[in-house]
């Protein structure tokens, strides 16, 4: 199957080392990822050698049978899809066609019948028909960000990174952001690894944490598992309580160690 | 569960944009057609519209008087009115693409004043860099002098990267430099010489030939049917970077093939006509009024826009004051910039902030 594995990956830019043997190994389809870390810790730098934005100096990604290094272009593209951080954009093209542009890269020319439905279920599933004729510079911040996700979904991948999906984003928008990509993933069986800063969001939609610190992984498992160890307090350098909510979800509950 | 009227409603909604973009496209081409023709019945002489047409169709069907006046003067003018226009309008376009900036347009990375400057050098010293060329001498060495700058810019951005800050920069420098080197020909010159000097940067379509026409036709052919083969690139290059390589494209190289494009198209105009300001900027902002960005539909329409307002212009630089042509360069500020900024004042749609 389409499981991705990372094997002692090292990345950077230039001569600056950022990713030191990162390996996370056997994420399976329909997994959703966390990732955390404090800021600094190659969150970004780890999306972007997945997605090929940067050429990793060691080790290996594979996804299925093929190897996310050594891939080209179209070839990896049409598997992975990477939503990068703090979307914005003055273009004058309409959420449809932002959508479609997003779906047209890895497709022939012309715009199908085909293609249009693709762009409009995808709307529909996220909730944005009615967003459709409207200009994408005009979008308030979640709808954005909204659009930036749909970017991504649209093109079916088995791989989907998502760089602070909720930044910027209420509290109504951070939980509907999350639960229909969930919703979707779910449904289709891909990978989902999402970058989250706010561990309780990380803790009630992901399957698997994986907490990253200065360029290394400093932990892996269950939320439940990975938030619960001492590691946590000292990347993030505070003092934390996990608690059991009433509604049986965990709750980490932070404060600046002394 | 998602409701299908909702997808075929939106799925109508896009194709009604798409036939009315279509139809955006006839319109103009319409409107192009027209201006034409106005273009070829006015000036001196006053020939009616059917004498005209005849003249066209056959040669000397109205003697020779009328062959010459529309065959060896307004036909190349109107053509290379259309022509340049084009040629401008789609530079301008794909540089507000490649740059992702829609305040960017041809001449945004120097190419006018290194071609003034060319020009100048030609008509000061008579020096040019390609031997051997006679009457042509200005004209090729205006434009071997813009194409030598986007050469530089694009080793420039070989060594420091394709970031468009960058890149913007470059331009400035290559602006004020080559500005600084016209104003040191331009004292060294005789009156005359100066004359000449500022004649040729005014823009001026009197400039125009049949053989600059195949060649700017040719170029058009070539340019705009290779933007339209990347246009679904170019349209992803305009939600950043970091989308489009996630996209999977190639943004570096894609820049720079569509920087060596714009320089020869901008290169092209200005070594033709001298320094056309605005049409670049103002058709590609038109266009993307009408139609928006995705760029199957705003190239063809900048062209044919850029086309339109230069053509009218040609038209209004023989309609102010009869018996006399103005240079199009004037026409196209003082008559096109308040047309654009009342257009960019009455839009509904602020797409910019």
């Amino acid at each position: 199957m389409n499981n991705l594995n990372i094997t002692d990956l090292g990345a950077g830019y230039g001569k600056v080392t950022i990713l030191k043997g990162i390996t996370v190994s056997n994420v399976k389809p329909g997994e959703f990822v966390g990732l955390i870390g404090p800021n600094a810790s190659g969150k970004s730098t780890l999306f972007k050698s997945i997605a090929g934005i940067i050429r990793p100096g060691t080790g290996t990604i594979s996804l299925g049978d093929i190897d996310l290094v050594t891939a080209g272009r179209a070839q990896r593209s049409r598997r992975v899809a990477y939503m990068p951080q703090a979307y914005g954009c003055n273009a004058a093209l309409s959420v449809f066609e932002c959508i479609l542009l997003a779906l047209k890269q890895a497709n022939r020319w012309r715009v199908s019948s085909d293609d249009l439905d693709r762009v409009a279920d995808i709307l529909a599933e996220l909730e944005l028909s009615h967003l459709a004729d409207k200009g994408i510079a005009l979008l308030s911040g979640g709808q954005a960000q909204m659009v930036a996700v749909a970017q991504t979904l649209v093109r079916q991948p088995d791989l989907v990174l998502l760089d602070e999906p909720t930044s910027a984003l209420d509290l109504h928008h951070q939980l509907s952001i999350l639960a229909t990509v969930r919703r979707v993933m779910k449904k289709r069986g891909m990978i989902v690894i999402a970058a989250l800063h706010d561990l309780n969001l990380a803790a009630q939609f992901c399957d698997r944490l994986v907490l990253l610190g200065s360029g290394a992984v400093l932990a892996d498992g269950p939320p439940g598992k990975v938030l619960a160890l001492s590691s946590i307090e000292e990347t993030y350098r505070v003092k934390t309580t996990l608690e059991q909510t009433r509604r049986n979800t965990l709750y980490v509950d932070a404060r600046l160690s002394a | 569960m998602v409701a299908s009227t909702d997808i075929n409603t939106t799925r109508q909604g896009y194709q009604t944009r798409v036939a009315r973009r279509y139809f955006a496209l006839v319109l103009v081409a319409a409107l192009l057609l027209i201006s034409f023709l106005v273009d070829l019945t006015n000036g001196p002489g006053n020939f009616p519209l059917s004498m005209v047409l005849e003249t066209l169709l056959d040669r000397s069907a109205h003697g020779i008087q009328m062959e010459v006046i529309i065959w060896d003067y307004r036909l190349p003018v109107a053509v290379t009115a259309i022509l340049v226009g084009g040629l401008l309008a789609l530079s301008g376009a794909q540089m507000q693409t490649v740059l992702n900036n829609p305040l960017a347009e041809p001449f945004t990375l120097g190419v006018s004043s290194a071609a003034s400057f060319g020009a100048a050098l030609a008509i000061v010293l008579g020096w040019s860099i390609v031997p051997g060329i006679g009457h042509m001498l200005v004209t090729v060495n205006a434009f071997v002098f813009a194409l030598l700058t986007c050469g530089f810019i694009l080793i420039a951005t070989r060594v420091k990267g394709v970031g468009t800050e960058t890149m913007v920069l470059f331009g400035i420098a290559i602006f004020f430099t080559f500005n600084a080197a016209l104003a040191l020909m331009q004292y060294m010159s005789s009156e005359d010489q100066l004359a000449r000097i500022v004649f040729w940067m005014m823009g001026s379509l009197a400039r125009a030939s049949w053989e600059k026409i195949a060649l700017g036709a040719v170029l058009l052919c070539l340019a705009l049917p290779y933007s339209l083969f990347r246009t679904w690139q170019l349209t992803a290059l305009r939600m950043g970077d970091d989308t489009a390589l996630s996209l999977g494209i190639d943004v570096a190289r894609l820049r720079v093939e569509m920087l060596i494009v714009i320089s020869i198209l901008a290169a092209t105009a200005v070594a033709f006509v001298g320094t056309v300001g605005f049409i670049g900027l103002v058709g590609p902002h038109i266009a993307r009024l009408i139609v928006g960005e995705d760029q199957r539909f705003f190239l063809p329409l900048s062209v044919l826009v850029g086309a339109l307002v230069l053509s009218l212009t040609s038209i209004a630089s023989k309609m102010i004051t009869p018996g006399v042509i103005y240079p199009i360069g004037i026409i196209t500020a003082l008559i096109g910039v308040p047309v654009f900024v009342s257009l960019i004042l009455s839009s509904r749609r602020e797409r910019l902030s």
